[in-house]
C-alpha cells in the first residue's frame, strides 16, 4: 500500500519537473522580458539595461538559469522577484495560504451539499423534484464564473450586509483575535459562496449521473428485490458503487475551483494567488509567474494524490492491484 | 398441485396468479403485451417451473411478483396474492418486507447481482438487519451459518472477501445465501443457471435441489432449458409470447404432441432428420493443421519485477479436414478461448505453427485488395461484439470494404444476398443492429463472417448466449450451410449441446492442453476426469429422453 502511494507521490514529482520546464520553454518563447519597459526609457543608456540584464541573471543561457532556478528552489526561494527585489517565496506563501483559505471551505461546502443531493435527485429521477433541479442546475452552469463574482459584489453593495472585497477590515490589526478571525470569516463568506455556486453545479450533476447509471444495474435491482429500506439503498449501496468515478472528479474539481479562484480573488479583491499572478504577468516578472503556476500544480497534485487515497480506501478493486 | 393428496382438503395455496397480464410501453404509445392472463398456483414446498424461450415473457412475470417492473412497465389486469394477500396493493413498508423476507428472487445475471465494493458479509448482513432485530453476534453467526448450508467450507473468508475475488459459481452461491438467510417460504429463480459454464450449472442446480428439500421452499423457476427442470419443477407451466400453451408435470408434457412444447423440451429432437445429412468426411489433405502451439500470458507491472505467468497453450497439435467440423470442449479458462484467437490472428503463439491448406498463416499476406480473409471467426456475444449504430448492410459489407472486394452495388447485392441465406428478412438491410434480437443479430454475425467467403469458419461459443431452441435453429442453419458451401467448423463450446450431430470430432481441453481427441459418440465412455466432468454436467441437465431422440 505504501509503495503504491509512494509511486503515485513519484508521478506528481516527475510532473512537477515537467511542467517547471515546460514554462521555461514557454517564457523562452514569449517576446520581451521584465527589462522590455525600461529599454523604451530614452533616460536610461543602453549600458545600464545590459548591466541590469547581467545583475538579473537574463543574459545567460536557458539551461543555466533553469539550473540556477533550481539551486534557488532547493534553498527555499523559488527564484527573485524582480518587481518586489526579494525572493518570490515571500510574495508566494501568504498569497498561497490566502488562496487555501478560500478554496479549502469551498472545496468541502461544495461536496457536502452536492453529493447527498446529487443522491437524493438521482432516486427522484424523472419526478417533478427532478426536473425542477435539473432546470435550476442548468441555469446555474450556463453563468460564467465572473458574472458570478460580479453579482456577489452587487449584493454586498446593495445590501451593505456584507464587506466588498478584501480579506480584512482596516482596523484587523488593533482587534483581538476573536474578533479577528470573525472579520475575516465576514470577509471569507462571499467569495466561498461564489466559489461554491460556481462549482457545485458541475459536481452535482456528475453525482446524479454516476447514481442513475448504478441504479439501473442488475445489482441494484437485487438489492432492492431484498427489499431493503430506500436510504440505505441509495446511500448505502448506490452511492459506494458510483463513488469511483466521482473520486476521480474529486481530483479534477480542486483543479477546477482554482482557476475559479484566481478569477474570483481578482474581481473580489482577494489577495491570493490570482491577482499577484495577473500583476506578475503584466510586469514579466518571470519567477514570481513560475513560482505561483508550480503552486498551482502541486496544488493540483496534491488533490489527485487525496483522490487516489480516497479511491484505494473506496475500492476494493483498486486495494487488490495496488 | 402434486397428485395424491389423499383425500385431504385442498390447501391454501402460498403463491396464487390469476389472469395477470402485464404491458409494456412501446413507442408510438402503444402497449406491448408481455404476459397475457397467466393463472399461477404454488403450494408450500412445491417448485413449479416456468419454461419459455426468450421473449415469452418468463422474466416480466418474475417482476411482476416482486413488483419489480420497470417503469415503461405494468400490471395492466390480474391480481397476485401471497399467503391470501395482494401483493399489487401493498404498502411500501410491508412491500419491503415482503421483498426478501418471505418472497426472495434471484436474478438473471446472478453474478451481476453483488455489490461490486462492498464486502460479501455486509451484503449479506444487511439483509437480516433489514428484516429481522438481531444482535450483532447472531447476525454472524447466521451469515456463517448460511454460507456453509450453501456449501462453502471457509464462510469466515466469504464474508470478508469482495465479488471479484469469488468465481462465478461461488458468486452464484452466495446470490443464493442472500436470497435465503433471511428464511423465505418462496424463492423466484429467474434464469439462474445460464451465465455459468456447465459444470457449474450441474452443481448449482444440485445445491437448490438440496435446499428446497432442507428449508421446505417453495420454488418458482423461470428457464429455457427444459432439462434443468426435469429433476427440480413438481409442475410446469410453458409460456410462448406472454401466453400459458402447456402446463403439468414433465411426463405429461413430453406425451403432449403440440410443436412448441416438443421444440422447447427437445430442443435436439427438431435436428434429428438433418443429422444423417451431416458429410462424414473422409478427406485427404487437412485445410487447417496446428503443430506444437503455445502461448503464454505474463502479467507485468510497472516498476514492479514480480511476473505472473499463465501457461494458456501448451503444445496443442490439431488438424481439421476441409468440409468437416472439429468441436474443441473445455471449462471456461481452459485455453480454447485463445486457441481460436491464434488461429484466427488475434494473438501471436509464442511456438508452433498454424498451416493453412499448407500455407503458414503467419507468412500469409494481409489486407491485399481484392482478397478475403480465408479465417473468419463469430464471438460469443453478438450483441457486443457488432457495433450497434451500423446498420445491417453495413455490417455485412464492411469485411468486403476492408478488403476492396469489386464495387459497392455488388458488394450490397452479395450483403443482400446473404441476410436472405441466413434466414433474415433482407427488407431489414437498413435497420440498426441494435434493433435486431439476440438470435437475429447472431445470424447477422454470422452473415458478415461468411461475406469474406471463409474456408474456416471459427465460433468461439457463438451459440451459449442464445436460449435452447433458438440455439437448435442456428445449428439447422450452419449444417445446410456447410454443405451448401463447403464449410470448415471449428465449433468451440463449453457444453454438448448438438456437438454430437454436428462435429465429426471432438477434442477435449483442459488448463491448455488436450486431454482428449474422440468422436461425439465415444464421448460417453470417456475416462479422462476432465471430459467425465463435462458429460456428467450435461447429463444432469438434460431432460430424460433427450439422448434417445438424437
Amino acid at each position: 500500500m505504501i509503495r503504491y502511494f509512494a509511486r503515485r507521490a513519484g508521478h506528481g514529482f516527475l510532473m512537477l519537473f515537467g511542467v517547471s520546464i515546460l514554462l521555461f520553454l514557454l517564457f523562452q518563447t514569449a517576446p520581451g522580458d521584465f527589462l522590455s519597459e525600461i529599454k523604451m526609457n530614452s533616460q536610461i543608456s543602453p549600458e545600464t539595461i545590459t548591466m541590469l540584464r547581467a545583475q538579473y541573471g537574463l543574459d545567460q543561457p536557458l539551461p543555466v538559469r533553469y539550473w540556477q532556478w533550481l539551486k534557488s528552489s532547493a534553498r527555499g526561494d523559488f527564484g527573485y522577484s524582480f518587481a518586489y527585489n526579494t525572493p518570490a517565496s515571500t510574495l508566494l506563501w501568504p498569497r498561497a495560504s490566502n488562496t487555501l483559505l478560500l478554496s479549502v471551505p469551498a472545496l468541502l461546502i461544495s461536496w457536502l451539499i452536492a453529493v447527498p443531493l446529487g443522491v437524493l435527485a438521482a432516486g427522484w429521477k424523472g419526478r417533478w423534484a427532478d426536473r425542477l433541479f435539473s432546470g435550476g442546475t442548468s441555469a446555474l452552469l450556463a453563468l460564467p464564473d465572473v458574472l458570478i463574482a460580479l453579482l456577489a459584489l452587487l449584493v454586498a453593495l446593495k445590501t451593505g450586509m456584507f464587506p466588498v472585497g478584501g480579506m480584512t477590515s482596516i482596523n484587523a490589526q488593533d482587534q483581538s483575535t476573536w474578533a479577528w478571525l470573525r472579520d475575516l470569516g465576514w470577509h471569507m463568506l462571499l467569495p466561498v459562496a461564489a466559489l461554491v455556486v460556481g462549482s457545485l453545479t458541475i459536481i452535482l450533476r456528475h453525482v446524479r449521473a454516476s447514481v442513475i447509471e448504478v441504479l439501473e444495474s442488475s445489482y441494484m435491482r437485487a438489492a432492492e428485490g431484498h427489499g431493503l429500506p430506500r436510504f440505505k439503498l441509495l446511500f448505502g449501496y448506490a452511492l459506494p458503487a458510483a463513488a469511483n468515478p466521482l473520486i476521480s472528479l474529486f481530483g479534477l474539481s480542486v483543479a477546477m475551483l482554482l482557476s475559479v479562484s484566481l478569477l474570483i480573488e481578482v474581481v473580489m479583491s482577494w489577495p491570493g494567488i490570482g491577482p499577484l499572478l495577473l500583476e506578475a504577468i503584466l510586469a514579466r516578472d518571470l519567477f514570481v509567474v513560475i513560482g505561483a503556476v508550480m503552486l498551482s500544480t502541486v496544488f493540483l497534485i496534491a488533490g489527485n494524490l487525496l483522490g487516489d487515497v480516497l479511491l484505494y480506501a473506496f475500492d476494493p478493486r483498486i486495494r487488490r492491484q495496488a | 398441485m402434486t397428485s395424491g393428496n389423499l383425500g385431504l382438503p385442498k390447501p391454501e395455496p402460498l403463491l396464487r396468479v390469476s389472469a395477470l397480464s402485464v404491458d409494456y410501453d412501446a413507442a408510438g404509445g402503444d402497449a406491448v403485451r408481455a404476459v397475457r392472463n397467466l393463472d399461477l398456483e404454488i403450494a408450500g414446498g412445491e417448485s413449479v417451473g416456468v419454461l419459455g424461450e426468450s421473449g415469452s415473457g418468463k422474466s416480466s412475470l418474475a417482476l411482476a411478483l416482486m413488483r419489480l417492473l420497470p417503469k415503461n412497465a405494468r400490471v395492466a389486469s390480474g391480481s397476485i396474492e401471497f399467503h391470501g394477500q395482494s401483493v399489487l396493493g401493498l404498502s411500501p413498508a410491508r412491500l419491503r418486507e415482503l421483498r426478501g423476507g418471505e418472497v426472495a428472487l434471484i436474478s438473471q445475471e446472478p453474478a451481476l447481482a453483488l455489490n461490486p465494493v462492498l464486502s460479501l458479509g455486509k451484503q449479506l448482513a444487511d439483509l437480516l438487519v433489514a428484516h429481522a432485530k438481531l444482535a450483532r453476534q447472531q447476525v454472524n453467526v447466521r451469515c456463517t451459518e448460511m454460507l456453509r448450508h450453501v456449501g462453502f467450507t471457509d464462510p469466515e473468508r466469504i464474508l470478508g472477501a469482495y465479488p471479484h475475488e469469488l468465481s462465478g459459481g461461488q458468486r452464484q452461491r452466495v446470490a443464493i445465501a442472500q436470497a435465503l438467510i433471511c428464511r423465505p417460504n418462496l424463492l423466484i429463480a429467474d434464469e439462474p443457471l445460464s451465465a455459468l459454464d456447465v459444470a457449474t450449472q450441474a452443481e448449482i442446480l444440485d445445491l437448490l435441489q438440496r435446499l428446497k428439500r432442507d428449508l421446505g421452499l417453495a420454488m418458482l423457476f423461470i428457464t429455457h432449458n427444459a432439462g434443468a427442470l426435469a429433476s427440480l419443477a413438481d409442475n410446469i407451466v410453458v409460456m410462448r409470447e406472454g401466453e400459458t400453451v402447456a402446463r403439468g408435470p414433465m411426463g405429461e408434457l413430453q406425451a403432449t404432441r403440440d410443436d412448441y412444447v416438443q421444440g422447447i423440451l427437445f430442443p435436439e429432437k427438431s435436428l434429428a432428420n438433418a443429422a444423417h445429412t451431416a458429410p462424414s468426411i473422409e478427406s485427404c489433405a487437412p485445410l487447417l493443421e496446428v503443430r506444437g502451439l503455445s502461448k503464454r500470458f505474463v502479467q507485468k507491472r510497472m516498476l514492479s519485477r514480480k511476473e505472473f505467468v499463465v501457461q494458456s497453450l501448451d503444445g496443442i497439435d490439431l488438424s481439421l479436414s476441409a468440409g468437416s467440423t472439429v468441436a474443441v470442449l473445455g471449462r471456461s479458462g481452459s485455453g480454447k478461448s485463445t486457441l481460436a484467437r491464434c488461429i484466427a490472428g488475434f494473438e501471436t503463439a509464442d511456438a508452433g505453427e498454424i498451416l493453412l491448406d499448407g500455407n503458414l498463416i503467419t507468412t500469409a499476406e494481409k489486407n491485399k485488395g481484392g482478397v478475403l480473409p480465408p479465417v473468419q471467426m463469430i464471438f460469443q456475444d453478438a450483441a457486443t461484439s457488432l457495433n450497434p449504430r451500423f446498420t445491417a448492410q453495413q455490417i455485412v459489407t464492411e469485411p468486403l470494404e476492408i478488403a476492396r472486394w469489386k464495387t459497392e452495388a455488388e458488394r450490397t447485392s452479395r450483403a443482400l444476398k446473404l441476410m436472405e441465406e441466413v434466414g433474415l428478412d433482407p427488407d431489414w438491410a437498413l435497420r440498426l443492429a441494435g434493433e435486431f434480437s439476440g438470435g437475429q443479430r447472431q445470424r447477422l454475425a454470422l452473415a458478415r463472417a461468411l461475406a469474406a467467403e471463409p474456408k474456416l469458419l471459427i465460433m468461439d461459443e457463438a451459440l451459449s448466449g442464445l436460449d435452447m431452441p433458438l440455439q437448435a435453429q442456428m445449428v439447422r442453419l450452419l449444417m445446410d450451410l456447410q454443405s451448401r458451401h463447403g464449410l470448415t467448423y471449428l465449433y468451440i463450446s463449453h457444453d454438448l449441446n448438438f456437438i454430437s450431430l454436428f462435429a465429426q470430432e471432438v477434442v477435449v481441453m483442459d488448463a491448455g492442453r488436450i486431454v482428449e481427441r474422440t468422436t461425439p459418440e465415444k464421448l460417453g465412455q470417456s475416462v479422462h476426469p476432465a471430459t467425465r466432468e463435462l458429460v456428467e454436467a450435461g447429463e444432469r441437465l438434460h431432460a430424460p429422453g433427450v439422448e434417445a431422440a438424437v
